[in-house]
C-alpha cells in the first residue's frame, strides 16, 4: 500500500464534499487505518470553492497534502479539479464529475461582455490531462439511475474506491455509508456507490 | 457530524474533527456549564454541544451574546465549583480579554477552560492575531495541541490542572488544528447528575481592585512559577530524535546530531513530515505547553547544539524565549527562525515552506521542485474564473443592499461603514462597496467619527447578532450625541455567517429550546432612536423610497430590514412540509438586459449558452422572487402558476399548503422529502 495515500476532495459549497470525506474517514476508523484530514469550514455554504485534504496510512503526519503529492483528486465539479491541480502528483489521477457549475461571477462577466463565453468543459479537462490521468463520471446520470439525484457525491466516492491503489476495501466504505447517511437514503446511496465503482471498472 | 461518536459510551477509535474531540473530552471530564459565541474556526464546538444538549440533562449551555459574556458565564459557574468551558475565535478573545485578565487575578474553583482559536492566513478573520500573548501577558497557563487526539488529551488534563492551581487554563489552536480530523480514542464517559452547589458553604471572594488586586498579583506570580516547575516535567513537552528514517526516543547517553528543531501546534507536524522527506537526522523538541515556557527543559535541549531551528507561525514567540535562554546556556548557538530571515511572520505554513527552509539550512537538495510544478499548474488553472463566496440564493441581504444602492443612486455620495457578518460581502461583487470593515460592532463608532469629518452622509450596516454582540454601545452613543448616521440593521433572525445559530432576537436558544425573543425595534425605541423605518427585505422596489426617506433624515435613523436568513428559513420551511416553488425565465420575454445578473448576482441565475438568455436553475432557486421584481421586461415568473397558483413567491408554509391543495402533485411532495433526506 502506498503510504500515505493522499487525496484532495473538492467541489462547490453545498455539493456534499464534507460528507464525502467523512464517509472515507469513518471507513478508515472501522478498518483500523490511520487517517488525517484538513478542511476549511465557514464559507463553504456560500457557493464558494470547497477543498478537503485527506491522507491515509501510518506515514500520514500533517493534515495538508503538499503540492504535487496527491495520488488522486476527486472533484464534484471539473473546474474545481483544475483549481487544485497543483496538488496532484505527476502521473496522479483526477476523477471528476462531468457537470460544470459556473460561478455567478463568471455569468456576471459574460453579461457585461467582459468575456465571450463560459469556460468549456473541453478546455477544463484538456488542461487537467496535462497534469495526470483523467476519469470522467457522469455522476448525475448515475445518481438518477440509483434513484436519487442527490447521491452524486456517493457515486463519486464509489468511483474512487474502484482505484487499484485506494487503501480501503469497498465493503468497509459501504458500511461507513450505511452509518453516515440518513436512514431513508441508505439504499439510493449504496446503489449510487456501486454504480460509481462499476463506471470506473468498465 | 458524528453525534454517535461524541456520545458513545463504548471506548473505541472514532474519526473526529478536533472541535468535536473538544466536546467529547469535555464530556468525559464531566463538564457542566458551557457558553459560546460562534466564530470560525471554533464554531463546531458550539454546534456539537448544541446537538448533544437535548440528549443530556446533566449539562447547561448558553449561546452567549458575545465572548466576554461567555467567558464570564463559565467563570461564574467555576467560582461556585462547577467544571465549565468556553471557546472563542482569536479576535473574540479581544472582546473577552477584559474579563480574562481580572479572572487570572481572582482565580477560579471548578475546572475552567478557555479555548482560543487563531486564524493565520485570515481564512475567516480580520487579522492574523497571535493569541499566545494572551497566555503570557495574563500569567495564565496555555497549552497547544497538534492533533485531535492531543486536543482530547489536553482538555481532560486541563480540567485537572485548572482545579489543582485554581486557575483558568487556556488552550490555543490555529485553524489547521481546529479543522483537522483524525482518529481519536474515546475514553470512559461517566457523567454525574447536575446538582446545584451551596454557595454559602463555599463562599469566598472573587474580587480584584486596589489592595486586593495587588495581593492577587503576588499570588498569581507565585502560581505561574509553581506551574512552570510542575509543567517542566509534563509529557506534553517532548524531546525525540529523528534518526534519518523514523522518530524515536533518545537513548541514555546517545549524543545525536548537533542540530535541533523546536516547534508546537500544526508546525510540529509540518516539521516532522519535512524531516522525513529530507531524511536528515535532527533532535526535535515539541512544546505542548506554551505558557509558561519550560525554560529549564529548553535550556537542556539547546545547550549542546550548534544550531536550532524554530518553526512557528506568526510572531517569533517561542524564538524570543529561546534567544533569552540561549544567552545563559549557549550564547554561540545559531538560532534559525524569523529573526534570521528563514521564516515569515505572515500567513500560515505548510510542508513545502518548512521543507524548503530546513533544506536551505542543512544544505540538502529539495526532494521535489515545487516552483516549476506550481508554475505549470498555475498556468493551466489560469483559464478558470474565480469562485468567490457570495450571498446565497434567496439571501435577504442581496435584496436589501440592492435597494440601498438604488436609494443613494451614486455611492460616491456616501461613507458606508460595514460590519462583521454575511453582509460584509457587500465589499465583494456585485456591490463591490464598503468604506470601512473593522470588527464586530465597529460600524457605528467609525460612523460617528466619519459623520464629523466627512462631507458625505454616513450609512452603517449591522447584522442582528452583531447588534447584540457589540453594536448597542455604538447606537446609544449615536443617539446621545445626535450623530448623523443612518444605520441599516439586517435582521435575519440568526447568526448566519457561522451556521445560523440563535441570538437574543430569536425565539430559540441553545439546543433549540425556547428562549425569550428580544424585539429589536423595542430595544431601539428604548435607546431613544426617533426615526425607525421597518422594511421587508424582499420588497426591493418599494424599499428604495423607504431607505431614501431614512437617509434623508437628519440625525440618527435606523432601517430594520426583516427577512429570515434563506438557509435558515427554507430549511425550516421544508421541515414543516413546504416545498420550494422556484421561479423561471420566460424566454419569449427575456431581452437579455441581464438586470437579474449584473446588479444582483444570484447563484441560481446563469446565461443559456444556446440563446444567450437568462435561465434559472430550479435546484438552486428558493423562489424568493426578488429577481422577478427587478426585471424590466417582466420575463421572470413563478412556477406556481403550473400548480394553479398565482405568479408570486410561495415562501411561507401555510401559503404553500394552500397551493399544494389547489393542485400540487404527489410526485413533487416526494421530491421534497428526498431533498430533505439527502442533506
Amino acid at each position: 500500500m502506498k503510504d500515505p495515500f493522499n487525496m484532495i476532495t473538492c467541489g462547490v459549497g453545498g455539493q456534499g464534499v464534507v460528507r464525502m470525506s467523512n464517509v472515507i474517514g469513518e471507513a478508515c476508523a472501522r478498518t483500523g487505518l490511520n487517517v488525517l484530514s484538513g478542511e476549511l469550514h465557514g464559507l463553504s455554504q456560500r457557493s464558494g470553492s470547497v477543498v478537503i485534504h485527506q491522507r491515509i496510512g501510518k506515514r500520514a503526519i500533517s493534515p495538508l497534502v503538499p503540492y504535487g503529492e496527491a495520488d488522486v483528486i476527486l472533484a464534484l465539479e471539473p473546474m474545481e479539479a483544475l483549481r487544485y491541480i497543483h496538488f496532484l502528483r505527476p502521473g496522479g489521477t483526477v476523477i471528476t464529475n462531468t457537470a460544470l457549475t459556473h460561478p455567478p461571477g463568471e455569468t456576471s462577466e459574460l453579461a457585461r461582455k467582459e468575456i465571450d463565453g463560459y469556460v468549456s468543459y473541453d478546455e477544463v479537462v484538456q488542461n487537467i490531462r496535462e497534469m495526470g490521468d483523467l476519469i470522467e463520471i457522469d455522476a448525475l446520470d448515475l445518481a438518477i439511475e440509483a434513484g436519487n439525484a442527490l447521491v452524486v457525491n456517493t457515486v463519486m466516492v464509489g468511483a474512487m474506491t474502484a482505484l487499484p491503489d485506494f487503501p480501503v476495501e469497498a465493503e468497509e466504505v459501504r458500511k461507513a455509508i450505511e452509518v453516515s447517511v440518513p436512514k431513508g437514503a441508505v439504499d439510493a446511496n449504496l446503489k449510487g456507490f456501486d454504480l460509481g465503482i462499476k463506471a470506473v471498472n468498465e | 457530524m458524528a453525534l454517535k461518536d461524541v456520545m458513545d459510551t463504548e471506548e473505541r477509535d472514532a474519526y473526529m474533527l478536533t472541535n468535536e474531540a473538544v466536546v467529547r473530552a469535555a464530556l468525559e471530564a464531566d463538564v457542566k456549564v458551557v457558553s459560546f459565541y460562534p466564530g470560525s474556526p471554533q464554531t463546531e464546538i458550539l454546534d456539537t454541544f448544541e446537538k448533544v444538549l437535548p440528549h443530556m440533562d446533566d449539562l447547561r449551555m448558553e449561546i452567549a451574546t458575545n465572548e466576554k459574556v461567555a467567558l464570564e458565564t463559565v467563570a461564574g459557574a467555576s467560582m461556585v465549583g462547577m467544571r465549565s468551558l468556553t471557546s472563542m475565535k482569536s479576535v473574540g478573545t479581544n472582546v473577552a480579554s477584559d474579563a480574562l485578565y481580572s479572572l487570572a487575578y481572582t482565580g477560579v474553583k471548578g475546572g475552567c477552560l478557555c479555548l482560543i482559536a487563531d486564524d493565520p492566513h485570515c481564512h475567516s478573520s480580520q487579522s492574523e492575531q497571535d493569541g499566545r500573548w494572551f497566555g503570557y501577558t495574563s500569567y495564565l497557563p496555555m497549552l497547544e495541541p497538534s492533533t485531535p487526539q492531543e486536543m482530547a488529551d489536553m482538555v481532560r488534563y486541563a480540567f485537572d490542572l485548572s482545579e489543582e492551581f485554581g486557575t483558568i487554563v487556556l488552550i490555543r489552536t490555529t485553524t489547521r488544528v481546529n479543522h483537522q480530523s483524525s482518529i481519536v480514542r474515546l475514553g470512559p464517559l461517566n457523567r454525574t447528575p447536575f446538582e446545584e452547589i451551596s454557595w454559602k458553604e463555599n463562599r469566598r471572594p472573587y474580587i480584584t481592585v486596589g489592595e486586593a488586586a495587588r495581593q492577587a498579583k503576588a499570588v498569581l506570580m507565585d502560581k505561574i512559577e509553581r506551574m512552570k516547575r510542575e509543567l517542566e516535567g509534563s509529557d506534553l513537552n517532548r524531546i525525540v530524535l529523528f534518526d534519518g528514517s523514523e522518530l524515536r526516543e533518545i537513548e541514555g547517553n546517545e549524543e545525536g546530531p548537533s542540530i535541533g528543531l523546536i516547534s508546537a501546534g500544526p508546525c510540529y507536524l509540518y516539521s516532522i513530515e519535512s524531516l522525513m522527506k529530507l531524511g536528515t537526522p535532527m533532535k526535535v523538541m515539541k512544546l505542548g505547553v506554551i505558557n509558561p515556557i519550560p525554560e529549564r527543559l529548553v535550556g537542556e535541549f539547546i545547550k549542546d547544539l550548534d544550531r536550532v531551528i524554530i518553526v512557528e507561525e506568526l510572531f517569533p514567540y517561542i524564538e524570543g524565549f529561546v534567544k533569552g535562554i540561549a544567552k545563559d546556556v549557549n550564547p554561540d548557538i545559531e538560532i534559525i527562525g524569523k529573526g534570521s530571515g528563514h521564516f515569515s511572520e505572515a500567513l500560515e505554513y505548510n510542508v513545502p515552506i518548512v521543507t524548503r527552509a530546513i533544506a536551505g539550512v542543512t544544505g540538502l537538495d529539495l526532494p521535489f521542485d515545487h516552483e516549476a510544478h506550481l508554475e505549470k499548474a498555475g498556468e493551466l488553472a489560469s483559464i478558470l474564473p474565480a469562485r468567490l463566496p457570495l450571498f446565497c440564493a434567496g439571501c435577504p441581504h442581496r435584496a436589501t443592499l440592492w435597494s440601498l444602492q438604488r436609494a443613494i443612486r451614486d455611492k460616491e455620495n456616501l461613507f458606508l461603514a460595514n460590519d462583521i457578518g454575511c453582509y460584509s460581502m457587500a465589499c465583494l461583487e456585485p456591490m463591490s462597496w464598503s468604506d470601512s470593515l473593522i470588527c464586530m460592532g465597529a460600524s457605528m463608532g467609525i460612523g460617528a467619527g466619519a459623520q464629523y469629518a466627512a462631507k458625505e452622509k454616513v450609512v452603517a450596516l449591522m447584522g442582528d447578532s452583531t447588534l447584540f454582540h457589540a453594536g448597542l454601545p455604538g447606537i446609544a452613543n449615536a443617539v446621545h450625541n445626535n450623530d448623523d448616521i443612518t444605520l441599516v440593521i439586517l435582521d435575519n433572525a440568526v447568526t448566519a455567517m457561522t451556521g445560523q445559530q440563535s441570538h437574543p432576537a430569536n425565539p430559540k436558544g441553545a439546543g433549540g429550546f425556547d428562549a425569550r425573543k428580544i424585539d429589536i425595534e423595542g430595544v431601539l425605541k428604548g435607546l431613544g432612536v426617533e426615526k425607525i423605518v421597518n422594511i421587508s427585505s424582499y420588497d426591493a422596489i418599494a424599499n428604495i423610497r423607504k431607505v431614501k426617506e431614512a437617509i434623508d433624515h437628519d440625525g440618527p435613523a435606523v432601517i430594520i430590514s426583516h427577512q429570515e436568513c434563506a438557509l435558515y428559513h427554507f430549511r425550516n420551511y421544508r421541515h414543516r412540509g413546504g416545498k420550494i416553488v422556484p421561479f423561471r425565465v420566460d424566454k419569449e420575454k427575456c431581452e437579455k438586459a441581464y438586470n437579474c445578473i449584473r446588479d444582483f448576482m444570484c447563484p441560481a441565475i446563469s446565461i443559456d449558452e444556446v440563446d444567450g438568455k437568462a435561465q434559472i436553475d430550479p435546484e438552486i432557486c428558493v423562489g424568493c422572487g426578488v429577481c422577478a421584481r427587478l426585471c424590466g421586461y417582466k420575463a421572470i415568473g413563478s412556477t406556481a402558476v403550473d400548480m394553479g397558483g398565482e405568479d408570486r413567491p410561495y415562501i411561507e408554509v401555510d401559503d404553500y399548503m394552500e397551493l399544494a391543495k389547489g393542485g400540487g402533485s404527489q410526485t413533487e411532495k416526494e421530491e421534497g422529502v428526498q431533498k430533505e433526506v439527502s442533506e
